[in-house]
């Protein structure tokens, strides 16, 4: 049987309101996801946790540097430090792509396992047409939430490619 | 009142204690499950532990198994608070023993209202 691919599964919607809400609850109850596509700029920092399952992939955080210093700082509120260590942005980053990871996980089929979050150099999409991407503006700073899957181990990619939407 | 936080994020460590700490809960923090299990060995005691699922070391369903397999911790009250929303899992956590599970993101209006059906809002917060 082929593994269906994710957006046979889940939409862009779906992605935008599961982000909404983390932002929402722990970004700041005011602070809102605009769904406009903006231009990351060339240092970017990513986060991210896999899925595995029925459907397997990982869920991608991304944005500029500063804009993760900020969302950092946005998160921990008054517990944040004077000065932020790098631990403490890769540290928030990843409790981001955690909690949103852990809500597209509970909206695909199970029983799935979550991977614990990673951080750095964003992971190459390798199947545009199992990817589902969401490019917003927070605070009017471009970043991106891409649900990619993984090809599994003995799959043949090309089929993947067939009819795939270019990102 | 007394709080042990158990999650291998800082910044959510951080975030939950803040919350407890502004309903009058002493905390403390712990990054995965032995290291809370450590804390209950020392003989520190909470009323409440909060405990996230994904964890490095032991995870928060073997932490829950571990306290519930000691008669001495009893009395702890065990809240899942995680992004692990499969409704299995859930029932998993709840029948290896957790009383309660917060689902990731929640608001402190979320944690509140658990802690108000579990009698563990202090009175002066209740009010």
């Amino acid at each position: 049987m082929t593994a269906p691919v994710i957006t046979q599964l889940l939409d862009e919607a779906t992605v935008q309101e599961i982000a909404d809400q983390a932002w929402s609850a722990l970004v700041g109850e005011d602070e809102v996801l605009v769904p406009v596509p903006g231009e990351l700029g060339p240092d970017t920092r990513s986060s991210w946790v896999e899925i595995v399952g029925p459907w397997s992939g990982t869920v991608v955080l991304t944005c500029d540097r500063d804009t993760a210093e900020e969302l950092t700082r946005a998160l921990l509120r008054e517990h944040a430090p004077a000065e932020l260590e790098p631990e403490d942005v890769d540290d928030a980053l990843g409790e981001l792509a955690n909690v949103v990871g852990g809500n597209v996980k509970a909206v695909l089929p199970g029983p799935s396992f979550l991977g614990l979050p990673e951080v750095g150099p964003a992971p190459r999409v390798t199947s545009p047409a199992d990817t589902c991407r969401v490019d917003a503006l927070w605070r009017g700073r471009p970043l991106t939430i891409s649900v990619q899957g993984t090809p599994a181990p003995d799959a043949d990619p090309a089929p993947s490619y067939e009819n795939g939407v270019p990102l | 009142m007394r709080a042990l936080v158990i999650d291998d994020s800082r910044a959510m460590r951080r975030i939950v204690s803040g919350t407890l700490e502004g309903f009058g809960y002493e905390t403390r923090q712990a990054g995965h499950g032995q290291e809370a299990l450590d804390v209950l060995h020392e003989g520190w005691l909470p009323e409440l532990c909060t405990i996230d699922w994904n964890m490095p070391v032991m995870d928060g369903l073997q932490f829950v198994s571990a306290v519930r397999a000691n008669p001495g911790w009893r009395a702890v009250t065990l809240m899942m608070v995680t992004s692990e929303g499969e409704q299995s899992q859930i029932v998993r956590a709840l029948a290896a023993g957790a009383h309660e599970y917060v689902l990731k993101p929640f608001t402190a209006d979320a944690i509140r209202d658990k802690l108000a059906l579990l009698g563990l809002l202090p009175q002066e917060v209740a009010l």
